[in-house]
């Protein structure tokens, strides 16, 4: 089976009004790559979301675009990632691809696919830009820095998650449309989560770095390497003129010295 | 709700296009009375894409949702109406206060359209009518003998057939032309209207329009439209204002004028400025009106299908009244009802959907439009848009200066030098009058 995840978010601006909330692109691009991928493996996508009743809304629209079954998992309040995680791996534990957005339209953390693949014990390709099929299975790239791109050759049973951009989800029959309408949305009401924590939407704040301490006998060592940011402890500006092994060797025990060489 | 009848050549009874005013009355007689229906909006809801001046007077829903004040999603009741005559300096105003339009059951609200028609959308899909967004009709379906028998939609595998096609599209509806029940379209017939939201904190807006609670204000405006024959609205919500202009297309076009500097104008004359300042302008949207009434007036029924709302230019443009909502929710009904009629019998010919024009033509709907037939063309006219607001403004001007040591001039020879000075021929004012009275009178 195949699971396509899509988180349902109401717009910030009109919270309580269903007309304004959907899923993110991603989302659709998650969706779309489902649906590719069981015709071509002849399986069934079931297509599922965490929220209250208006999530419907969302899957009914899968169900229209060739979705098989349509999972509404009951939540009225906000869960952390890993509560989403357990609550869709529960709902669907057999799952061999699950496809996922890299991000909502509220624009969480992102680590859903990641705690759903630990939760599944499945491999995990996050933040997919695009997919290629090999067989049975996946060859997914990945973004990295310096425009690098990273190819994992992913296998089942595995989560997936895709930008936004990476497919452009299929426009639903009229009949089809019709029929999802008054389709069967299986509502499933997780086990009760450890905590429901209404603090978890938050303004977003960049993560923490751990820098280590400052060297120096004095405080006033301390302070002055501080100051100084350690940018001229750290990278002494050093030119020399060495032949190329010995240069490479020389960058080789700068970088040893400067803590990026074991 | 009644059990839902099963169409079984076709893929319902009735499909419905255009999720407005119209199209939602019009399905939602059709599904109560147990036909099935599908409620066609290109929008992602009823009423995304839709754009009025802001005031809707829900009366005739009575017929359809009793008590339909107690949930209808308002902004704020009318209870305050006004007329400006404007010129480039003056204003002159006829203010009307009704406290009892301000309790059930009301007259008129101003109201959002996206909360307004996905309401009534609401009431339509209750009712048992399935409501289909993001999907546009993009064509008729037709049988051998050219009868219609569905619509065709932007959706793969979009082909929907039914017994009876209401066309609720508004103005310049394509189905309606595609029907052939339009002779021919002429720009002088449409109007473009301009509108632009500003948000005020409501005390604010309370404050200057003299309103309390829910209570709100209509001002309809002749003249200030920048020599483009037209007029002005300015509507009070919670906590926004809406002011547009109506304008002649063609006027428009050979002034060479662009409907937001003409807004930009209107919003700068001394009567309104005060009433506008410091609004944060939210939305600038623009529309077109069909105007013309019943000169522009299609035929309203082909074998397989009816036309209702502004797609059967049903809209009441007339000066101090701009209606078309509530003529779309009546028509709308009327064309509902002549559907399961039709449905009913097995004949859903022009014949069989005759009832259709009937019901139009013993009522307001048409009944009005009779009555005001010429008056679209004469509050339109040079003279009325150009010359006689500054001969009014003028005539008052006098009768309220006081020009001392000089004795009070009467208010004959005022009116009469006024007249002159304005270059009005005393033949022509005596027609207008006449046209006037008997279109308002
Ligand atoms: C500037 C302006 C100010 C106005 N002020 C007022 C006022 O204050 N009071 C008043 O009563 N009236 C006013 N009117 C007139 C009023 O807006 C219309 O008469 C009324 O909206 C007509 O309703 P309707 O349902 O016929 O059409 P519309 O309201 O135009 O609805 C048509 C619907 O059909 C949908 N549609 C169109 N084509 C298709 C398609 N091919 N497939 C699927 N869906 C389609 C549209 O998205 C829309 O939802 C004003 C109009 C304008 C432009």
């Amino acid at each position: 089976m195949i699971l396509a995840c899509l988180k349902w978010v109401t717009h910030p601006g009109e919270p309580h009004d269903e007309r304004f909330a959907g899923i993110s692109p991603a989302d659709q691009s998650a969706l779309e790559f489902a649906l590719v991928q069981a015709a071509a493996l002849g399986l069934g996508v079931t297509a599922v979301t965490v929220g209250p009743a208006g999530a419907e809304k969302v899957l009914r629209d899968a169900l229209a675009c060739g979705a098989q079954r349509a999972v509404r998992i009951h939540s009225a309040g906000t869960l952390s990632s890993a509560e989403v995680a357990d609550a869709l791996a529960a709902a669907a534990p057999a799952a061999r691809w699950v496809w996922c957005g890299d991000y909502s339209l509220d624009r969480g953390t992102g680590s859903v696919p990641a705690y759903l693949a630990a939760a599944l014990d499945a491999q995990q390709a996050l933040g997919v830009i695009s997919v290629a099929w090999q067989g049975d299975g996946v060859v997914a790239t990945r973004r990295l820095d310096g425009g690098r791109r990273e190819l994992l050759s992913v296998a089942a049973p595995a989560v997936i998650s895709v930008e936004g951009a990476t497919a452009h989800l299929r426009r639903a029959g009229l009949g089809a449309l019709r029929a999802a309408a008054s389709a069967t949305i299986d509502v499933v009401h997780p086990a009760a989560p450890a905590h429901i924590d209404e603090a978890v939407v938050r303004a977003y704040r960049p993560r923490a770095r751990a820098l280590a301490a400052p060297l120096g006998e004095q405080p006033l060592d301390r302070l002055r390497a501080l100051a100084a940011t350690g940018a001229a402890t750290a990278t002494r500006v050093e030119t020399v003129t060495l032949a190329p092994p010995a240069a490479a060797a020389r960058i080789a025990a700068a970088l040893r010295e400067w803590g990026y060489l074991d | 709700m009644t059990a839902r009848s099963v169409p079984t050549d076709r893929d319902v009874d009735v499909v419905v296009v255009g999720g407005g005013p119209a199209g939602s009355c019009a399905a939602l007689v059709a599904a109560r009375a147990g036909l099935s229906v599908v409620l066609l909006e290109r929008g992602p809801f009823p009423g995304s894409k839709n754009m009025y001046g802001g005031v809707v007077y829900p009366r005739i829903l009575d017929e359809l949702i009793p008590e339909w004040w107690n949930d209808v999603p308002i902004q704020r009741w009318v209870t305050r109406r006004s007329t400006m005559l404007l010129t480039e300096t003056q204003a002159l105003t006829v203010d009307f206060r009704a406290g009892a339009w301000g309790a059930p059951p009301y007259n008129g609200a101003t109201a959002y359209r996206p909360d307004f028609d996905n309401w009534l959308a609401c009431h339509a899909q209750a009712a048992g009518a399935q409501l289909i967004t993001s999907t546009t009709a993009t064509g008729l379906l037709r049988d051998s003998a050219g009868t219609v028998i569905g619509v065709r939609t932007d959706r793969p595998d979009g082909d929907l057939t039914a017994h009876v096609v209401i066309a609720c599209d508004g103005v310049n509806s394509f189905l309606a032309k595609e029907a052939g029940l339009y002779e021919h379209t002429d720009a002088k017939h449409f109007t473009l209207g301009v509108k632009e939201t500003l948000a005020l904190p409501k005390h604010v807006i309370d404050e200057r329009f003299g309103v309390r609670g829910r209570e709100g204000v209509d001002i309809e405006i002749i003249g200030a439209t920048g020599g483009v024959n037209g007029g002005g609205f300015l509507y009070t919500n919670l906590d926004t204002i809406a002011i547009g202009v109506v304008l002649k297309l063609s006027k428009l076009g050979a002034q060479q004028q662009r409907p937001e500097q003409i807004i930009a104008t209107l919003k700068q004359h001394p009567a309104i400025a005060p009433l506008v300042q410091d609004g944060e302008l939210k939305e600038y949207s623009a529309h077109i009106i069909p105007e013309a009434g019943l000169t522009m007036m299609p035929k309203m029924t082909t074998d397989g299908m009816l036309v209702a709302g502004d797609a059967a230019a049903l809209c009441l443009a007339a000066g101090i009244w701009l209606e078309g909502v509530n003529f779309a929710m009546a028509s709308g009904m009327y064309a509902g009802q002549a559907a399961v009629e039709a449905v009913q019998a097995n004949d859903t010919s022009a014949v069989g959907l005759a009832g259709y024009q009937r019901r139009l033509s013993d009522t307001f709907v048409l009944k009005d439009h009779r009555k005001l037939r010429r008056a679209p063309a004469l509050v339109l006219s040079d003279r009325v848009q150009h010359l006689y607001p500054g001969m009014v403004a003028n005539v008052v001007e006098r009768m309220f200066r006081v020009d001392n040591p000089n004795p009070k001039p009467g208010v004959r020879r005022i009116f009469n030098q006024e007249r002159k000075r304005a270059g009005v021929r005393r033949r022509d004012l005596l027609r207008d009058g006449w046209t006037g009275f008997r279109s308002f009178g």
